[in-house]
C-alpha cells in the first residue's frame, strides 16, 4: 500500500463527527461581545434601579405621586400601565421593563439578521454551506445560538430581582417574559431572513414589527376600550402578565407559544428556499434611477435617505405620541401639585407646562440623533471594509472631500430628524388643543443639536484615527453621555461628574431659552473632533 | 524627456515586522502595457495601493505622471482602476453604478461605454447583488475601459471571467493600447500577460526580481531545441549555454539551450544537422524558473 493510498484511507474517518457543533461554534463567535453587553446592560439597568426604591419609598410624598400616575391614561401610554408600584420589584418593571424589553428586542433583531441573511448576502455562507451542514440546519443553529442571550439576560435579571428580595412569582413572570419576548424578535427576525432577500429589508421588516408592536401596547395601555390589543402585541403581553400584582403566566405562554410557532416557520421557510434566495424574489431587473447620483456629494444624500426615513418613522411616531399626551399629563400634573414638585426637585423642568413636559423629553431626543450619527459613519467604515468604496477611491475626489460629503449628509439628515421630531410633537399638541407654538418646539428639537453633532464629531474623529470603534465611540457623547448622568444622579456622585456629560448643560428648552455658552462650546468641540477625524482619515491607509 | 505613466522610486511599506514590499523602484513608460507578475503575497496589490494612494508608504515614493501617489484628487484625474475582488453597492443597478462612476471621473466615452456593454453582455438593469462575480468584474472593467483615462490599473482583472469575454478583456486592452493609454496589469493568466504585455516585472517576495520585454525574458530563459542528424550524434556537452541533452528518437536529439545560439549552430552546422527546431519557452516556465527554484530550496 502507498503512502498516498494510506493517508487517503484515514483521513476521512478523522474529519470532525459534528460539522454542525463548528457551525454553532461561528454563531457564538459572532455575538458574543455584543450578547454578553447586552445581558449586562439589562441586568444593570435593573440592579440600579431595584436598588433606588428604597430611597424613593422613604418619602410618603413619593409614594402617594406614584400611585396617582397610576390612573392616568397619558402616563400609561408613554410608560407602560403602572401596577404594583408600591413593591420593589412593580417599581422597577413599571421605571425599567419597557427599556430592557426594547433593548433586547433591538439586539435579537439587529444580531440574528447579521449573522444569517447579513453573512449570506457577503456570500461567506457559500463556503460554510459547501460543506456538510445544510441550510436549513445552519439557519436553525444560528437560531438556536441568538437565542442563548435573550435566555441569559432573562435570567440575569431574574437574579438581580431575587437577590433584591422581591418574591418569585413575580420574579418570574417579568424575568421569564422578558426573555420570552427577546426569544420572539430572534425567531421573527430569523423568519424575516429567510422572506427577504437582503439583511436591509429583513431587518427593516422586523424592526417595523417592534414598532407596531410597541405602538399597539401603548394604545392598549392608554386606551381602555382598546386593551384588547396588547394581546396582539409581544410587549403588551409583557405588559399583561402583571408581574408582583396579577402574576398572569398565561400571556406569558401565549408569547412563548407563537415564539415556538415563528421558530418552526423559520425553519421550515429556510427549508424551501435557495442559498442566497428569498421566498420574496428580488426583482431581476428595474429601469435606472440616476438621481442622486452625479457627485459623491449627491451620492452620501442618497445613501441616507433611506435610512433616515426609517429612523424618522420611528422617532416621530414616539413624538408624536409625546406631542398628542402632553396636554392629559401636564394637566394631570397640575392637579396634582405633590408630584409635579417632586419632579422639579429631581431636576426635571416644570412638568405643568407643555414647554416644561416637551422640554424634559426632547432631552431624550439628543441619544437617536446622536446614535444615527454613529450608525452613519459606521455604515462609511463598512463600505470601506467590503471594499464597496474602492472604485470611489480610486476617482479624482480627495479623501476629505469623501468623509466631508459623509459628514455633512450625516449632519444634514440628524438635522431633519430632529426637525421632524419637533414637527411632530406640536401637530400632536395641536391636535388636542394643547398651547405650544411651532417655533417653541422645533426650538426644543434643535436646542439637542450641539449633542448629535458631538457624536457625529466622535465618530468622524474615530473614522480617522480608530475606524473599528466609530460605532462605539460615536454613540459616546448622547449615549454615553445620558447614562453617565442618569448613574451620576442615581450615586449622588460629585459635581465635576455629572459635568462631564453634555446633557449636564442642555437648558431645558423651550421652557427656557437655548443656554448658547454651552451649546458654541459643544458645536465648536464638535467641529474640532469633525476636523481632527478627517485630518487622520486623510493619512491613514484604507482597508480597500 | 517623457514624464513616466508610474514611478516607484524605493517604495516601502511595513505591515508590523513584515515587510511587504521592498524598495521597489520601477517606472512605467507611457503607453505601454506593462504585467505584473508575482505569486500569492509577494505584494502585487500592495504596490497597486500604493501607487492608488490608497495607502502610505513608510518610505520612498510613487507618483503617477510625475504628480505624488498622495495627491489623489490630481493624480486619479489620469487613472481608471479595475480592483482584484471588486465589491459593487448592492441596491444599485449596474448602469446606476456606471453613472456614478462616469460623473465622478474624470470623464468617460459614453458611446464606447454602451459598445462595452453590448460586448461584454452586460445586463445592467439588475441590481448589483444578484451579479455573480465575473458580473461585477464586467462592471468595473466596463468603467475602467470606457474613461479615456490614460492610465489603466488593472489588478486580476479576469479571474471571474469565462473565455469569451477573457477574448474581449484583450481586445479592449489592444484598443486601449491603440489609443496610447498605459495599461498596468497585475495578473496570474500567464497566457494573457503573454498575449498583451509588452514588458513585465516579476516580484517576489516583496522585491523586484526582474523587468524586462517578454522577448528578453525569453532569451535569458532555456529554449528547448530538438534536431535531427544523420550518423553519429553531434557532441554538445562542451558547448556553452547547452544543458540536459538527450535522445528524442532514432537520430534525434533534445536538449536546452540558455543565452546566444551562435557556439551551439556552429557544432550543429559540423554534424550536418537535417532539421531543427526551436520552441521558446513559455511565460508559465520562465515564471516557474523564478518561483519554482524558490519553492525547492
Amino acid at each position: 500500500m502507498s503512502a498516498g493510498a494510506l493517508t487517503v484511507a484515514t483521513v476521512a474517518p478523522e474529519a470532525s463527527p459534528r460539522p454542525g457543533r463548528a457551525v454553532s461554534g461561528l454563531a457564538l463567535r459572532q455575538i458574543r461581545r455584543s450578547g454578553l453587553v447586552t445581558a449586562v446592560l439589562a441586568a444593570g439597568m435593573t440592579a440600579l434601579v431595584v436598588s433606588t426604591y428604597e430611597q424613593v419609598m422613604a418619602d410618603p410624598a413619593a409614594v402617594r405621586g406614584l400611585q396617582a400616575l397610576a390612573g392616568n391614561a397619558a402616563i400609561r401610554t408613554l410608560f407602560g400601565e403602572p401596577s404594583g408600584l408600591d413593591t420593589a420589584g412593580g417599581f422597577t418593571v413599571w421605571r425599567i421593563g419597557t427599556v430592557t424589553a426594547v433593548l433586547l428586542a433591538a439586539w435579537s433583531i439587529l444580531a440574528t439578521t447579521r449573522i444569517t441573511r447579513g453573512e449570506e448576502d457577503a456570500g461567506r455562507w457559500d463556503v460554510l454551506l459547501a460543506g456538510r451542514v445544510p441550510l436549513r440546519e445552519a439557519v436553525t443553529r444560528h437560531l438556536a445560538v441568538a437565542m442563548i442571550v435573550p435566555v441569559a439576560a432573562g435570567l440575569a435579571i431574574g437574579a438581580v430581582l431575587l437577590a433584591a428580595g422581591t418574591p418569585l412569582a413575580g420574579t418570574a413572570v417579568h424575568s421569564v417574559g422578558t426573555a420570552a419576548l427577546g426569544l420572539f424578535f430572534v425567531a421573527a427576525a430569523a423568519l424575516a431572513a429567510q422572506v427577504f432577500p437582503a439583511r436591509s429589508l429583513a431587518t427593516g421588516a422586523a424592526f417595523a414589527l417592534l414598532g407596531v408592536g410597541l405602538l399597539a401596547r401603548m394604545v392598549g395601555d392608554g386606551v381602555t376600550e382598546l386593551g384588547w390589543l396588547r394581546w396582539l402585541s409581544p410587549f403588551g403581553l409583557l405588559a399583561l402578565g402583571g408581574p408582583y400584582v396579577h402574576d398572569r403566566a398565561l400571556p406569558v405562554a401565549v408569547l412563548i407559544a407563537v415564539t415556538a410557532a415563528v421558530t418552526v416557520a423559520a425553519r421550515l421557510a429556510a427549508g424551501h428556499r435557495e442559498v442566497r434566495g428569498a421566498l420574496v424574489r428580488s426583482r431581476t431587473g428595474r429601469a435606472a434611477r440616476l438621481g442622486l447620483l452625479g457627485s459623491v456629494e449627491a451620492f452620501a444624500v442618497r445613501r441616507v435617505l433611506r435610512p433616515l426615513t426609517g429612523w424618522t418613522l420611528g422617532v416621530g411616531a414616539y413624538y408624536l405620541l409625546i406631542g398628542l399626551t402632553a396636554v392629559s399629563v401636564t394637566a394631570f400634573l397640575a392637579d396634582n401639585a405633590g408630584l409635579a414638585d417632586q419632579a422639579e426637585q429631581a431636576g426635571f423642568a416644570s412638568l405643568r407646562s407643555i414647554a416644561g413636559f416637551t422640554a424634559t423629553l426632547f432631552a431624550v431626543l439628543a441619544m437617536p440623533a446622536g446614535v444615527f450619527a454613529a450608525t452613519r459613519l459606521g455604515a462609511f467604515v463598512a463600505a470601506e471594509n467590503d471594499r464597496r468604496l474602492t472604485s470611489l477611491m480610486a476617482q479624482p475626489i480627495s479623501r476629505a472631500r469623501l468623509i466631508g460629503a459623509e459628514t455633512i449628509a450625516t449632519a444634514a439628515a440628524a438635522t431633519m430628524l430632529v426637525t421632524a421630531a419637533g414637527l411632530a410633537v406640536w401637530a400632536g399638541a395641536a391636535t388636542t388643543g394643547g398651547y405650544l407654538p411651532l417655533l417653541a418646539a422645533l426650538r426644543g428639537a434643535w436646542n439637542v443639536l450641539p449633542i448629535g453633532l458631538l457624536s457625529l464629531g466622535a465618530a468622524v474623529l474615530a473614522a480617522g484615527w480608530a475606524p473599528r470603534w466609530t460605532g462605539i465611540i460615536g454613540a459616546l457623547p448622547s449615549v454615553g453621555g445620558f447614562l453617565l448622568l442618569v448613574i451620576a444622579d442615581s450615586i449622588a456622585a460629585p459635581r465635576w461628574l455629572h459635568a462631564i456629560s453634555p446633557f449636564d448643560h442642555l437648558a431645558p428648552v423651550p421652557l427656557t431659552t437655548v443656554n448658547w455658552t454651552p451649546t458654541t462650546v459643544m458645536t465648536a468641540a464638535a467641529l474640532l473632533l469633525i476636523t481632527a477625524g478627517a485630518a487622520g482619515y486623510q493619512r491613514r491607509d484604507l482597508a480597500a | 524627456m517623457t514624464v513616466p505613466a508610474l514611478r516607484a522610486v524605493q517604495l516601502t511599506k511595513r505591515y508590523g515586522r513584515l515587510t511587504a514590499l521592498d524598495e521597489l523602484t520601477l517606472d512605467v513608460e507611457p503607453g505601454e502595457v506593462f504585467g505584473f507578475l508575482g505569486p500569492n503575497g509577494a505584494g502585487k496589490s500592495t504596490t497597486i495601493r500604493l501607487l492608488l494612494g490608497l495607502a502610505r508608504p513608510n518610505a520612498g515614493r510613487a507618483e503617477v505622471f510625475g504628480v505624488d501617489a498622495a495627491d489623489v484628487a490630481t493624480a486619479h484625474r489620469s487613472v481608471a482602476y479595475v480592483p482584484a475582488d471588486v465589491a459593487l453597492w448592492p441596491q444599485l443597478t449596474g448602469a446606476e453604478i456606471l453613472h456614478l462612476q462616469a460623473r465622478t471621473g474624470a470623464g468617460v466615452d459614453e458611446g464606447y461605454r454602451d459598445e462595452l456593454v453590448r460586448r461584454f453582455e452586460l445586463d445592467v438593469t439588475k441590481p448589483a447583488r444578484t451579479y455573480s462575480t465575473g458580473n461585477r468584474q464586467k462592471v468595473a472593467l466596463i468603467a475602467a475601459f470606457a474613461t479615456r483615462a490614460p492610465l489603466l490599473v488593472l489588478d486580476e482583472p479576469t479571474s471571474g471571467l469565462d473565455p469569451l469575454m477573457e477574448r474581449e478583456f484583450r481586445a479592449a486592452v489592444a484598443q486601449a493600447r491603440e489609443r496610447g493609454q498605459t495599461v498596468f496589469l497585475s495578473s496570474h493568466h500567464l497566457d494573457e500577460v503573454e498575449a498583451v504585455c509588452d514588458r513585465v516585472g516579476i516580484l517576489r517576495a516583496g522585491r523586484l526580481a526582474e523587468v524586462a520585454t517578454i522577448g528578453r525574458l525569453r532569451g535569458m530563459h532555456r529554449s528547448e531545441v530538438t534536431v535531427a542528424y544523420p550518423g553519429a550524434a553531434p557532441d554538445l556537452a562542451a558547448v556553452p549555454g547547452v544543458e540536459t541533452i538527450e535522445p528524442a528518437g532514432a537520430g534525434r536529439l533534445r536538449f536546452t539551450l540558455t543565452g546566444p545560439p551562435a557556439p551551439v549552430l556552429r557544432a550543429l552546422a559540423a554534424a550536418g544537422v537535417t532539421a531543427l527546431s526551436v520552441r521558446e519557452p513559455s511565460l508559465e516556465e520562465i515564471f516557474l524558473d523564478y518561483y519554482g527554484a524558490e519553492a525547492t530550496r
